[in-house]
Parts: structure tokens; C-alpha cells; sequence
């Protein structure tokens, strides 16, 4: 019954795609014959996942041409939300939106367009050089929520964001809430083969994960906590003496202000914030200091936890300085960005925003890190090290609810025009009602998507996208690694679809951008940022065929020969960067945006703690409820309770629970599992119900179960460096959905 | 002769589900029939001192196969080499081989009237290729040889770690083993 | 449906075992030619439910093929019985019914008559008990492993079969005066106690049995879902009630208490049947399972279901 094909009696072409569903972005095998993909599997010779594909990339052929997918453009006819399109080409579609937008910027300023993307699932750097160079500063994506502060702190501390984690060498890795079990397979591959070895594994994380259940160490801390638990860390390296004494005199700048800093900080005062035992608590600190070298894996958690975000980061990154485990084997490497490839940020045409409009930056005025004013004093020191500065489409971003919060109140001005690309913002960006609000009140909203998602039903015009077998992709992190992996194309797009690179070109050279648009396809675009790699090639795929990836020499401890591109040279421990954006220098501690000992009176009537946003399998955000074949798999949000607090609350596994904040209430079945502590919950993201009516205002389902309409984007609930909000730590109550439920859904 | 046999390593599965849904889908099954079940054992104890496995579930492709035993058709047979599987021309889709199946592999296909089930993806192992579940498994928890071969995988995995078969007391002489 | 099947098969089986038995061991014509003519007629009212439950009926022919099937020697041996027990029962054609004064191929026919119910014995009794052994050997069905279920199956067969001759002698009595007819009652009573004792101890080594499988499962028919169609389906209405009624002098009421015998019959096989619905289940299975839609969910029937 499984089909084999034969490669050569059956004259297929076998091409070497991505999967592009997440961000591993699997290497896949596409077989192909006369234009058609017969048939997929993971490419055995691929580095991360080695013939590996999880649930999602095995269905690339039913996304590819599911019935629902939109293929032709679409415009409104009727209201909004009412349901009711007419196809019309693609070149009118984007004639239309062009001569609009450029009404708008005639009117009101180029900053009244804004564009809203998701996670890194599309070429952004051309979104980015159309938004320059349109000249509006105004592009955002969910960047506050995964891994950007982060990185921006730890580069404003360390000169670059070690992502690199040599596990081949490592004696310790700290999975800082992170799950890759359930989502991030080929990383958890790693990790298994590298703990046969003897790697220890640390897991932080309020649930018995898939991997936490394989960790040596589990440390289930109060959502939130995770700032109390690093500087009680820090506490107990430095006054327990673990810390590396070499590289703390030689390299680190403010060492001694640190330890004064953290002295209040011990086991004893974190216990009962983080809600661990102090023997806990040091035995994950010991874990990590004594196993050298080691390496902390960053996670989302700690971007969502709201408040305490920018100082937990700051926290955490100081851990690797203290023990020495930065850039040297075995530990997180600084490997910089390459120097040897055209990065995205040198395709971004960053040098084409008038200086003015980067003023204009919404959000930028109080959140400063991952906005012009933080990037630009960071970009600063990166160039004069690596030559180079961090991709500006991710960590120079609009602030995403200070945007929507504009076109309801008009301040500081109002955006007229949104651009939505790879991203459903009514599942996926926090405060659902805040941004439901938003998207129907935006005068102009285009949608570039797979889907007719909930927040396409509400656009103007929906273009179709081409997906991941139809597009060629460079996986480099976020533009910031020093390595490459090169995929290529299995079809031309079907049907009308175009690359989301062609909608940003096209569009660009709608708006006069004509000159600044030199390749025309992708492969053309791609091509010129490999070139100077000097590899034997005459085009893209060719690359892509005979090499695939390009991994430069290692080189450890660069500092050693180039410094740290901090203003001292050093690591800051003390951060002059931070300082400078009118930040703390030292971590403070801040508690979590929502908890019992800040907000007594709130915890009174929300008893219990929220946490939500981790993944799981087989989706993906909000996308795949509508692939058969994962839906059957899944087809009910849960949300996780302890067995006693059920009990207490008379809920029994499989029943619907309503889940409620301050913000509103959605409705989730019952999971009960002593894998979570009695006085937390979880729910699960992105749930909604493609079968249903997806016109407002139903939106199929969005409201019923998506974990953002419990979220607050409020200024005062935010991170203060960087305007990330809390998915994690937020007060919350539970009960029974006593109503009866008619099976809708 | 070779012995096919499937090896699951619960130390390395996280339960996934990315072998159920490989299955499916290289199958081409229709939605709601699972050759390929991956259970989740846990978290048994009590918060925080908890353990969790997954056993991915699977045809046993057995010595002394009842299914095969029961089949009034000869649709139901087994290789020499083990491997269980349905010849789909003489199935008439009595069910007796789900019913007399410890293991609830087998399922009936309602749109052709007759039964299927996991057959080690035989054309592909025929060609030298391993089982699609196989492949497709980031954590290469499933190891699939013939335990025949002293110098196989599956060998050195069933007679070097702990390794136990499920129901085994019902003597059906199950062929997937999982390590512990 | 299923249960339909075996509760036709087994009763036609039994009734073709009495009617054999009785030709050998008593005399000829004690039976009604109804009910010599119902068994193989039941029988082959069960092979029709059968053939109409395959997920293939036209391809039923199939279920010859494997003689190492009990499955297959099952339909052979039903073949053979159904062919034998019409056989038989055409010796009791009434010749008038077609015009003549008599047939030659009914007379002198001792040898025959002898051989066709030697072999209705023998068929009829595998018919009547080898859905018992099937049964009895699902080593992953906790209810119905291990041999209690044959002489179950066996004795119920045999019961109904009684009960359906009896109620036959109504429509069409024996040819021959005997007090064959009139005993079988008391026949079909005595079965009834014997299988009532069997039923009771049955359930009693299940419920403390060697696996907690079979345990739970026996557990269902003491006061779990099974429980109530037990008691009152088949204790009562199909074991106790008829058990009364047979042993009454009324015919009325006996044939009345041969009608809830036939009940009894029925609701056993749909329990046994049901009971089969408790597999060996694995480690983490049932939750996975439960989990899974039922079939009827809204977005089953959405576009990209098919």
C-alpha cells in the first residue's frame, strides 16, 4: 500500500526542499514529475533532522493543495467580514493597494502604513526594504514574544545573542522553557543523542513536558518567576564561589557591583517567588556551574512573562558570563553574523529610512530596545566589531499593541493602512479584543495568506501565498547566524499564487521603487546574497543541489582577538548599553505582571496562575486545525489541571472548562494531570474551528478558545525594555462550562 | 531466512505522533483509520515526583498470528520473513481477524468493505528501504531490522538492552519489542 | 447483528442434534416436520446475516477457502449440516400436500434415514458449539477467553432448539403419537437449569479471574452496563420466568415459557457479543481512544474530510 516510487524508471525529479512549517525547517526530498509532487519525505543527508519529519511536514502535499486554500487574489465586495469576494488578477490587486497606499502617504504620511507579521515563516527582509523604502517605520511582527528582546539584551551585554550552542562538547545544557519534545524535533534529537554521552539536562518549566520527563533535573517553577530563580542563580554562583574567576577578571566589566547587586537575592528569598525548595533552586544552579561547559537554551517563556521580561533576560545572560561558558567549546558561542554572505539585514536597504520617519516609530517612545533608539545604539557597537548589524525586520519593530492602539485613538497618529503577511493576529497577538477591534476599524487591511483565516475574512484584499514546496529557503536564523542552509524549490507556485518576496517586489515597484527591485525572482535574490561565498555556482539552485549549506570555520573565543563589541570591549555585566536607553544597568527584580503578592486583592477572585503559549503537536500557532489527518489527531483544545484542584472544583477529565482573567474567558475540555502544580493551569494556543463560519461574527470560532483573549497588552502590563506583554504568570480562574454544549465544532 | 522485527526505544520517543501521522499519510488512509497509535503512560505519581512514557502502538506482525489463524479467506497471511499483512482481493471484511487481534491493529476500511493494517511497509523493505514510520522519526526511537542478523540493530538492542513485549503472555510471539 | 447470526445458527444447530438424536434413539417421525425443516432453515437464516454483515457479501464464497480457519470448517460443516438436515427433513413431506397417495423415495428408506441422522447429530452439534470455540479462543477478548464459553454456547443451542421443536409441534404436529413432543419442555427446562448453574459459575470465575481484564469485564454483568439486561433479560425473563412456565400442565403456558426461552436465548448472545467489546487494552490506550473523534463531529463533514 505505501507507494515506491522508482526514481529512474519513472523519470522523477527529486528536489531538495524545506519543510518551512516551523523554524527547524527540516530538509525535505520532494519527488517530482511533470509538475507535480508525487510524494515527500525528510532528506537523510539534511544536518538538522537527518530523514527526520514530524506530523506537520508530513502533510506538506495536503497543504500544498487542500480545497480551502486560497489560490487567486481576492477583493471585498460588501462589508467587511461579510463573506463576499471577487477574484480579480494579481497584477489589479496590486495596482489597487499601490495607488492606495500611496494615497495614504500622500495624505497622512508614510507611517500610517503598518505591516503585521507573524513568526519567521517568510522572506522578511523584503518586507522590510519595501517598508524603507515606502518610508514608514512601522513594520512588526510578533518579534516581542519570541526570542528578539532576548537577543537584543544578551547583544547589548555580550556584543551578540549566543544562539550557537555547541552541544557536541557540552557537559550541561539549561532548557530555559523550552519544550523541543513537543515541537522542535531535530533540537530534541540533538539533545537525546548528547545525553547518551552524559550531557546533563536541566529543564525549567511549570509542566512535566515531553522533555522534561527526560531531564535530569526538573524545576517547575510559578509561571513568571523565572526572574527570582536567575538572580538567586547568580547569587549562588558568585557567594558559593562557582563562578569562572579567569574569565570574570579578564573579560567581564562590573563584577563587583553585580555581586553587591544580587546579595539580597538568595535561595531563601527566591523560594518563595518561584515556589521551589532553595535546595532546588541550587541544585540546578550547581548543575549548570559545576558541569562545564554548558550551555543555557533560550526559550520563549522567558520573552512572555510581560514585566519582569527585560530583567530576566539580563539575568540570564549574565549566567553564561559569570561561568565562563561563552564562546569557548562546548558553550553558547558568539559566532557573530557571517561575514562571508550577504545577510538580511544588507538586503533591508535600512540606509533608505529618512531619519525623521524612524522617529515616527510607534512605540518607540517608551519601549526603547527593540525599537530604532535600542537599535540603532546596539547596531552601533555590533559594527564596529563584526562589521555587520542585526537583522532591523525582527529587532527594530514597531510596537505591535501601540500600533493597533493608534488606529482606535488616533495617538499618536492614526495608521490607516495595515499590511498583514504570514500571520493571523486575531489567534496570535496578545489581547484579542484589543486587536479585533483594530483590524475592523483599520481603514485599509490587505492579507497575504494560505488560509481564509479570521483575520483574512475581515481584509480588503487576500492574496495568495505560495508555500513551502513552492518557494526556495535560506534558514539563517533570523538572518543572525554565521552558517547558512539552502533549500530549493520542488514546483513552481500553483494556481495564482506568488512568493510573498514577489508581493513585496511587486508592490515596491508599484510605489516607485522600481530601481531598488534589481532581482526578480527569489532564486535571482537569493543568488546574490550567496555569491560571495565564492562556491562554483552559476545559480541558486545549483547551490542548493551540489552544496546545500555553507558552515564557516569555527573559531572560539574570538573575543580574545576582536574584544566584545560592547562600549568597553568587555562583557557588561554592568550594562552601559542598557543605561544609555534609560534601562537599569543591574537586573532589578520585578515581579510577574499579574501575582498574588503585588496584586492580592486580584488573586482573591483569580485564584489560580495562567500559563499558555507553549507549543504542541500537530500544530503549529493557529495553523493546521483545518489538515484532516492532524485534526482527527486533536480535534479539542485542552487545557492541563492538576487532579486536586479539579477535584475542588468538580471537574472531571473531558469536561469543558471555562478559563477566565481579568481580560475575558474562553472555553477549553479538562486534562487532568499531576504533570502541573495544583495552583497552576495551562491552555492550549491558537485553537479555532476552520469548519465554521468564518464570517464575523463567528471569525469560526476565534473567540471561543484562544488563549489571547485572556492577555493584556496594557503599557503597564508590558516589559518596559521592550513592550513584550505576558502570556505567562497572569491570575486566573476556572470553572465548569455548565451550560449544555451543542456539538458545533 | 530474515525476521523482521520492530524496535521501540521509549527512553527516546516523546510521543509526537509524527510516525501515525507518516503512516497515514504514505498510506493514504482514510481519515479516521490509525494503523499507528502512540499512547501516553503518565505523568504517573504524584506532583513533582512524576515519570511519563509513550508507547508507540503498532502491529506485532506475531510468530503464531491469530489473525492469520483465523482468517476464513487466506487473506490474511504472513511472509516467511514475518511480515503480516492483507491480501486486499480476498478480504470479504468479516472482521474476525480485529476481532481475534490482542493488540487492536487491524481496522476496517467502511468505504472498500475490507480490513487493513500496518504490513511493515513490505514493498519498501523489499527494496532495501526502511518503514516510513521509521524514517520519518526525529528520535530514532524506532529501529526496524531483522532479528535474525546477529549484527543488526535490532539484534543488539533486544538482546543487549531491556527489552519486553506487551500482552506477551498470550503467547501470540509478538515481534515489536520496547526498550525501557 | 452478530449475536442475530449465532442465536439462528445455534438454534437450528440444536434443533438438528434432537432431531437426529430422536430418530436414532426413540423413533421416526416423533419430531414435527416443521421443526425438522426450521433447524436447517434457521441455520440458513444465520448464514444470511452473516454474508450480510461482510464488508464484501458478494465475495462470501471467499470464507470456504482456508481449512485451517475454524471459521472456514465452520461454514463447510454448516453446509453439510443445512444439506442433511432439508434431507431429512423431506422424509417428512406429507405426500398429499402434492397430490399423491405416497412417495416411493420415502419408504424403506431405514438405512438412509439412520445415516442422515448421524450425520445431523454430528453437524448439528458442531454448528451448535463451534461459535463457543471461536469465541473462546480470542486470547485478547478478557469475557470470552478460556472454555466456559462452549458448553454455554452448546447448552443454549440446545435449549432453543428444544423450545423451537416444541413450538413447532403446534403448528404441525409429529406424525407419530409419542410422548416425544410433550417431554420436550421438561427437556428444555432442564437445560435451563443446567445452563443457569453454568452462566452463574461462569461469571463467578471471571469476576475473580487470573487477569483484572477479565475481571472488569465480568464485573459489567454484575452491576456494570450489562448488569440490567442480565438480570432481568436473561436471569429472570429468559431463565427463571420460562423455567416456571415449562414445568406448568397448561400448553399454553409452556408454549408461552418456550417463547421467553427463545428471548433468553437472544438477549444471551447480544451480552456475550457486546462483552467481546473489551479487548486486552494496552498501556495508555483507552485514554488515546477515548480522545479520538466518535464520527460525528462537525468538522468530519467539512469539505477537507472529503
Amino acid at each position: 500500500m505505501s507507494k515506491l516510487i522508482d526514481v529512474e524508471k519513472e523519470g522523477v525529479e527529486i528536489k531538495k526542499s524545506a519543510c518551512y512549517f516551523c523554524h527547524q525547517n527540516c530538509g525535505v526530498l520532494a519527488y517530482v514529475k511533470d509538475g507535480k509532487v508525487l510524494q515527500i519525505e525528510g532528506d537523510p543527508e539534511f544536518p538538522t533532522n537527518q530523514g527526520g519529519l514530524c506530523c506537520r511536514g508530513n502533510v506538506a502535499l495536503q497543504h500544498l493543495d487542500h480545497p480551502t486554500r486560497i489560490n487567486y487574489p481576492l477583493k471585498r465586495v460588501g462589508k467587511r467580514g461579510e463573506g463576499k469576494w471577487e477574484q480579480i488578477p494579481w497584477d489589479q490587486a496590486i495596482r489597487e493597494i499601490g495607488d492606495r497606499l500611496l494615497q495614504i502617504r500622500t495624505d497622512h504620511g508614510a507611517e500610517a502604513v503598518a505591516t503585521a507579521g507573524g513568526t519567521q515563516r517568510t522572506d522578511d527582509w523584503a518586507r522590510r526594504r519595501f517598508m524603507n523604502l515606502f518610508g514608514s517605520p512601522n513594520g512588526f511582527h510578533n518579534s516581542h514574544l519570541c526570542w528578539i528582546p532576548t537577543f537584543m539584551v544578551e547583544t547589548a551585554i555580550y556584543g551578540w545573542c549566543p544562539f550557537e550552542l555547541d552541544m557536541g562538547n557540552s557537559r550541561c545544557l539549561v532548557l530555559w522553557g523550552q519544550n523541543p519534545g513537543a515541537a522542535g524535533m531535530p533540537e530534541m534529537h540533538h539533545i537525546t543523542e548528547f545525553q547518551k554521552k552524559g550531557m546533563k539536562v536541566v529543564v525549567i518549566d511549570p509542566r512535566y513536558s515531553e522533555t522534561a520527563a527526560k531531564a535530569d533535573l526538573w524545576l517547575p517553577l510559578r509561571p513568571g518567576s523565572d526572574l527570582a530563580l536567575a538572580l538567586s542563580w547568580i547569587h549562588v554562583i558568585i557567594y558559593e564561589g562557582l563562578y569562572d574567576v579567569e574569565f570574570v577578571n579578564n573579560c567581564c566589566e562590573g563584577f563587583g557591583e553585580l555581586a553587591e547587586h544580587v546579595e539580597p537575592f538568595s535561595p531563601e528569598w527566591a523560594a518563595p517567588l518561584t515556589w521551589l525548595t532553595p535546595e532546588q533552586i541550587r541544585q540546578g544552579a550547581y548543575m549548570y556551574a559545576l558541569n562545564k561547559p554548558g550551555n543555557i537554551q533560550w526559550g520563549t517563556s522567558v520573552d512572555q512573562i510581560g514585566k519582569p521580561a527585560g530583567s530576566t533576560m539580563h539575568a540570564r545572560a549574565i549566567l553564561r558570563a559569570i561561568t565562563g561558558n561563552l564562546d569557548v567549546p562546548g558553550s553558547d558561542l558568539l559566532t557573530g553574523p557571517s561575514p562571508d554572505f550577504i545577510t538580511d539585514e544588507e538586503m533591508e536597504a535600512n540606509e533608505w529610512l529618512p531619519e525623521e520617519q524612524k522617529q515616527k516609530q510607534i512605540g518607540a517612545d517608551r519601549f526603547k530596545l527593540v525599537t530604532w533608539p535600542g537599535y540603532s545604539r546596539i547596531a552601533e557597537e555590533t559594527r564596529k566589531v563584526w562589521g555587520k548589524a542585526p537583522t532591523a525586520e525582527w529587532m527594530c519593530e514597531a510596537h505591535p499593541p501601540s500600533v493597533f492602539r493608534s488606529i482606535l485613538t488616533g495617538k499618536p497618529y492614526q495608521v490607516k493602512a495595515l499590511l498583514v503577511s504570514a500571520t493571523n493576529p486575531i489567534n496570535s497577538y496578545g489581547e484579542t479584543k484589543l486587536v479585533l477591534d483594530a483590524l475592523k476599524a483599520v481603514d485599509f487591511m490587505v492579507t497575504c495568506e494560505y488560509w481564509m483565516t479570521p483575520t483574512a475574512a475581515l481584509s480588503d484584499y487576500v492574496l495568495p501565498i505560495a508555500g513551502a514546496l513552492e518557494r526556495p529557503t535560506i534558514t539563517s536564523s533570523y538572518g543572525c547566524s554565521d552558517f547558512l542552509l539552502a533549500s530549493q524549490r520542488a514546483i513552481a507556485p500553483m494556481y495564482e499564487r506568488r512568493n510573498d518576496y514577489n508581493f513585496w517586489r511587486d508592490l515596491g515597484l508599484a510605489t516607485g521603487q522600481a530601481d531598488k527591485w534589481p532581482w526578480e525572482t527569489v532564486e535571482d535574490a537569493y543568488f546574490h546574497r550567496i555569491a560571495p561565498l565564492g562556491y562554483d555556482v552559476g545559480t541558486y539552485d545549483e547551490f542548493v543541489e551540489r552544496y546545500r549549506f555553507h558552515f564557516p570555520e569555527r573559531e572560539y573565543a574570538k573575543y580574545q582577538r576582536q574584544g566584545f563589541a560592547t562600549p568597553s570591549g568587555k562583557v557588561e555585566l554592568v550594562s552601559s548599553v542598557l543605561k544609555d536607553l534609560g534601562y537599569p544597568s543591574l537586573p532589578p527584580y520585578i515581579g510577574p505582571t499579574e501575582n498574588e503578592i503585588d496584586h492580592p486583592e486580584l488573586a482573591k477572585d483569580f485564584p489560580l496562575v495562567l500559563t499558555t503559549g507553549g507549543g504542541f503537536m500537530p500544530y503549529h500557532h493557529s495553523e493546521h486545525f483545518q489538515i484532516r489527518d492532524l485534526r482527527f489527531l486533536r480535534h479539542e483544545p485542552y487545557m492541563d489541571i492538576n487532579p486536586t484542584t479539579a477535584a475542588e472544583l468538580d471537574i472531571k477529565d473531558g469536561d469543558w472548562v471555562w478559563i477566565e482573567t481579568k481580560r475575558g474567558r474562553i472555553k477549553q475540555k479538562a486534562n487532568l494531570t499531576p504533570g502541573i502544580h495544583p495552583r497552576v493551569v495551562f491552555t492550549q494556543r491558537g485553537w479555532w474551528y476552520p469548519e465554521r463560519d468564518i464570517r464575523d461574527p463567528d471569525l469560526a470560532g476565534a473567540l471561543e478558545s484562544n488563549a489571547n483573549i485572556l492577555t493584556s497588552t496594557a503599557d503597564e502590563d508590558c516589559d518596559p525594555y521592550s513592550g513584550a506583554w505576558a502570556n505567562r504568570g497572569l491570575l486566573c480562574r476556572v470553572y465548569k462550562h455548565d451550560a449544555e454544549l451543542k456539538e458545533a465544532h | 531466512m530474515a525476521r523482521y522485527a520492530m524496535v521501540l526505544d521509549t527512553r527516546r520517543c516523546v510521543g509526537c505522533h509524527s510516525c501515525t501521522v507518516a503512516c497515514k499519510v504514505h498510506n493514504e488512509l482514510p481519515v479516521d483509520m490509525i494503523y499507528n497509535c502512540v499512547t501516553t503512560v503518565g505523568p504517573t505519581g504524584v506532583y513533582p515526583d512524576l515519570h511519563m512514557t509513550h508507547l508507540p502502538l503498532l502491529c506485532m506482525h506475531c510468530a503464531t498470528s491469530p489473525c492469520v489463524d483465523t482468517c476464513p479467506t487466506c487473506a490474511s497471511q504472513q511472509r516467511e520473513d514475518g511480515v503480516v499483512f492483507v491480501d486486499d482481493k480476498k478480504c470479504v471484511g468479516c472482521q474476525a481477524c480485529i476481532m481475534a487481534c490482542p493488540y487492536g491493529a487491524r481496522v476496517m476500511n467502511h468505504e472498500t468493505g475490507a480490513v487493513q493494517k500496518c504490513d511493515f511497509c513490505k514493498d519498501r523493505v523489499d527494496a532495501g528501504l526502511n518503514p516510513h514510520c521509521v524514517n520519518t522519526c526525529h528520535q530514532k526511537a524506532r529501529i526496524f531490522g531483522d532479528l535474525d542478523d546477529e549484527t543488526s540493530e535490532v539484534h543488539r538492542l533486544v538482546h543487549g538492552e531491556k527489552a519486553v513485549r506487551l500482552l506477551e503472555e498470550l503467547n501470540t510471539e509478538p515481534h515489536a519489542f520496547y526498550i525501557y | 447483528m452478530l449475536a442475530v447470526d449465532f442465536f439462528f445458527a445455534g438454534m437450528g444447530g440444536g434443533m438438528l442434534v434432537l432431531a437426529g438424536m430422536i430418530e436414532l434413539f426413540i423413533g421416526e417421525a416423533r419430531t414435527s416436520f416443521l421443526g425438522n425443516l426450521l433447524g436447517p432453515v434457521f441455520m440458513g437464516v444465520g448464514c444470511g446475516f452473516l454474508v450480510l454483515e461482510l464488508g464484501r457479501p458478494f465475495q462470501s464464497w471467499r470464507v470456504f477457502m482456508n481449512p485451517k480457519a475454524i471459521l472456514t470448517a465452520g461454514a463447510w460443516i454448516m453446509s453439510l449440516a443445512m444439506v442433511a438436515g432439508l434431507a431429512y427433513a423431506a422424509f417428512g413431506i406429507d405426500p398429499r400436500w402434492f397430490g399423491s397417495e405416497s412417495f416411493r423415495w420415502q419408504q424403506d428408506q431405514y438405512p438412509v434415514r439412520k445415516l442422515l441422522s448421524v450425520v445431523c447429530v454430528i453437524t448439528g452439534l458442531v454448528v451448535a458449539t463451534y461459535p463457543g470455540v471461536l469465541l473462546a479462543r480470542h486470547k485478547g477478548r478478557p469475557f470470552w477467553v478460556g472454555p466456559g464459553l462452549i458448553p454455554l454456547f452448546l447448552l443454549s443451542s440446545l435449549a432453543t432448539g428444544s423450545a423451537a421443536h416444541f413450538l413447532s409441534g403446534f403448528l404441525i404436529a409429529p406424525e407419530a403419537l409419542s410422548p416425544v413432543w410433550a417431554s420436550l419442555p421438561s427437556l428444555a427446562g432442564g437445560l435451563l437449569f443446567f445452563q443457569l448453574v453454568l452462566w452463574l459459575g461462569y461469571i463467578y470465575v471471571k469476576r475473580t479471574g487470573a487477569t483484572a481484564a477479565e475481571a472488569a469485564s465480568a464485573q459489567k454483568w454484575i452491576d456494570g452496563e450489562h448488569a440490567g439486561s442480565f438480570r432481568y433479560g436473561f436471569l429472570f425473563a429468559g431463565t427463571l420466568l420460562p423455567l416456571i412456565l415449562l414445568l406448568q400442565p397448561l400448553p399454553a403456558l409452556k408454549a408461552a415459557g418456550a417463547v421467553l426461552v427463545l428471548l433468553g436465548g437472544v438477549v444471551m448472545r447480544c451480552l456475550v457479543v457486546h462483552s467481546g467489546r473489551d479487548r486486552t487494552w494496552l498501556p495508555g490506550e483507552q485514554k488515546y481512544r477515548g480522545r479520538l473523534p466518535h464520527g460525528d463531529e462537525a468538522f468530519l463533514k467539512a469539505s477537507w474530510n472529503r
